[in-house]
């Protein structure tokens, strides 16, 4: 006699496979909207301001975002209000709480507001850097073998001279990471004292030609060496710091590299020749966008879920959206001179042709 | 102090000894130097040579390879670059040269190696600069120093002493000056002088650093300094073997610290000598009392 199977089987394996595409949905990958909210020209008023040509300010500077388009710079609000437009003397240093314009000779500088109000001015010998959100006033001197603080009066806070020139700075809140010439790194903590120095590896010939730490000093990274060049991340132990991550490059860079971390920390990122490599610290993940041209740019959106990469070929700015680690959202290609990448609000804000563009991301 | 000018006189046979530098030749052909090297540049030591003699191209001083180079308004930089464009190369023995404030654009396309001799660019303008000239450092790998490029360079003809103006004994928190006749208190205190070389293809007072200081009391050398190597301690860079910081060599207005005496009463004899790198010396002996 045929035994018949019980319904209760049909019905289990039905919910099985309902199961499991519950638990383990198919990414079906997400479509990008790129949604252009405004669009301002940045053309300077001619003014006789003390500081090159800007216009009277018209807001405050709170939530305003820097911006720098060729020899012209400002500040924009989220709603595409500019605050504040001038062009650089000879350059300009840029954070977000304020801006120091300065001529190629001098060693007094004002250190101005978005808005363009003094807010300290102080004296040394070389050129002034700021930190990104304007917390950090330094000098950077002349042959570039010694480094200066200036406190919020415009007084010096500390000094330090290098062993060698430095190639690359990366500057957060409470650290300060230096490459050197000799191959060496030196990260310095607030008060400029030194946390931790070293060559991050073994090469024929020790440079450093990018450094980056992150935000809570918890790594450290640089692109260095000739014969191999090699990527290097440092992880803090304790009170010192070790390979984290070594890997060997295919680039022969002798000029300094872009190189940075994201806001969060989550991730590095590292031009690469004809790529941008990007590193997950934390658990050890390498990856690699193509790039269509030479990396000239980045800005980490939406509290870094989304990077944006620009590169440059010849007289074209290719833009790249890229989920890290997941796959690229888009890219767009612009025919333009000066070209500036970076963010307003986690949103994008792009400078091409004269003009700024507030771009919103959303992958839906 | 007798074990500093020791200190002293081991660093500079060390350097002379294993710096592979012969046949090290002039970066370029005009050597119009304009600034010299351990010279106070507002409030640091300069690190190399500044070289005038207007636009001129600037040649590899030895074979070497390419390690850095950095094109103003070109390439990517983290940090405002004071040196303008430059190119640094690395050469046989652990030796690096650089040279900056060259002509934007003038560095010509990405090479790797360079034969001694070869066209790096042009001396230019860019950086923290008044005007055309070639910022040129020497730095030995080795001991993480930068050396005085006048010492291994060939030497140029100059046969212009070098200058004392004056001279004062810093006592008590005073500047006291000391002539032949003066009268001085008794006890411990420091020698300063107004002391330089000067520029030999200009009429107008150029005033250039030294190489050599030495200062005897009573016959006995009591202090000497050499401005041939630059290295870092404690995060300062300090000046020779002796590791002097520039606070202990410069007063900080223009006046060179000679060295530390402490005089006792009576009649006191004080020779003070300065040398140039050509060698020219100038000497100046004073003979004062000094009080109880």
């Amino acid at each position: 006699m045929k035994k018949r199977r019980p319904a209760s089987i049909f019905f289990t394996s039905v919910l099985l496979i309902v199961l499991y595409f519950a638990l383990f949905p198919y990414p079906l990958g997400k479509e990008l909207v790129a949604k252009p909210v405004w669009a301002v020209s940045v053309v300077p008023a001619p003014s006789n301001s003390p500081a090159g040509g800007e216009p009277a300010p018209t807001a405050g500077p709170q939530g305003a975002f820097p911006f720098r388009l060729g020899d012209v710079f400002g500040y924009v609000e989220p709603d595409g209000t500019l605050l504040h437009v001038g062009h650089r003397l000879f350059q300009v240093a840029l954070s977000r709480s304020g801006y120091i314009n300065y001529a190629r000779t001098g060693t007094d500088w004002i250190m101005r507001d978005p808005r363009g109000e003094r807010v300290v001015s102080f004296s040394g010998d070389g050129y002034p850097l700021l930190s990104a959100d304007g917390s950090r006033v330094l000098v950077v001197n002349s042959d570039l073998t010694g480094l200066a603080e200036v406190d919020r009066n415009g007084d010096p806070a500390w000094t330090r001279d290098f062993p060698a020139i430095m190639t690359s700075i990366s500057i957060q809140r409470n650290f300060l990471l230096i490459g050197l010439l000799n191959g060496s790194l030196q990260l310095l903590n607030r008060s400029g004292a030194l946390l931790y120095q070293g060559p991050p590896g073994p090469s024929r010939i020790p440079v450093i030609y990018g450094c980056a730490v992150t935000r809570d000093g918890s790594f450290i990274a640089s692109v260095s060496g000739i014969g191999p060049q090699a990527l290097t991340v440092l992880g803090q132990s304790g009170a010192s710091y070790t390979v984290a991550l070594r890997a060997g490059l295919s680039t022969d860079f002798r000029r300094e590299v872009r190189m940075g971390f994201s806001p969060d920390s989550r991730y590095l990122f590292y031009e690469a020749g004809d790529a941008v490599g990007l590193v997950e610290p934390q658990g050890g993940r390498l990856s690699a966008v193509p790039l269509r041209g030479l990396f000239a740019g980045s800005a980490f959106l939406q509290d870094a879920r989304i990077a944006a990469f620009a590169a440059r070929d010849g007289q074209r700015v290719n833009i790249s959206l890229v989920f890290p680690f997941l796959r690229t959202l888009g890219s767009e290609s612009f025919p333009v001179g000066d070209m500036f990448l970076g963010s307003v609000d986690g949103q994008l804000l792009l400078g091409v042709g004269g003009r700024l563009l507030r771009v919103d991301v959303e992958a839906l | 102090m007798r074990q500093a000018c020791l200190l002293v006189g081991v660093a500079f046979f060390f350097l002379a000894a294993v710096l592979p530098l012969r046949g090290l030749d002039w970066p370029v052909e005009k050597k119009i130097i304009i600034g010299t090297f351990a010279q106070d540049q507002d409030g640091h030591f300069f690190d190399g040579l500044d070289i005038g003699g207007g636009q001129q191209d600037v040649h590899a001083v030895l074979a070497g390879e390419l390690v850095f180079r950095y094109d103003e308004d070109q390439d990517y930089s983290s940090l405002p670059r004071g040196l303008g464009s430059f190119v640094a190369l690395h050469h046989e023995g652990k030796i690096e040269t650089t040279s900056c404030n060259l002509k934007k654009g003038s560095l010509g396309p990405v090479r790797t190696a360079y034969a001694a001799g070869e066209t790096l660019g042009a001396s230019g303008d860019t950086g923290s600069s008044d005007g055309v000239h070639l910022h040129f450092s020497l730095y030995d790998e080795e001991t993480a120093s930068f050396v005085n490029p006048l010492s291994f360079l060939p030497p140029v003809a100059d046969t212009q002493a070098p200058v004392i103006r004056r001279v004062l004994l810093s006592a008590g928190g005073t500047l006291i000056p000391l002539d032949n006749g003066a009268k001085v208190p008794a006890g411990q205190g420091q020698i300063i002088a107004e002391a330089y070389d000067l520029r030999q293809d200009v009429r107008f007072h150029w005033p250039l650093g030294l190489y050599g200081v030495r200062l005897e009391v009573d016959g006995k050398e009591v202090a000497r300094i050499v401005f041939d190597s630059l290295q870092v301690s404690d995060g300062r860079l300090t000046l020779g073997g002796a590791r002097l910081p520039l606070g202990s060599v410069y007063t900080g207005d223009g006046l060179v610290k000679c060295g530390g005496v402490d005089l006792r009463a009576g009649n006191s004899h004080l020779d003070l000598s300065v040398r140039n790198f050509a060698g020219n010396e100038t000497t100046k002996e004073i003979s004062f009392t000094v009080r109880e």
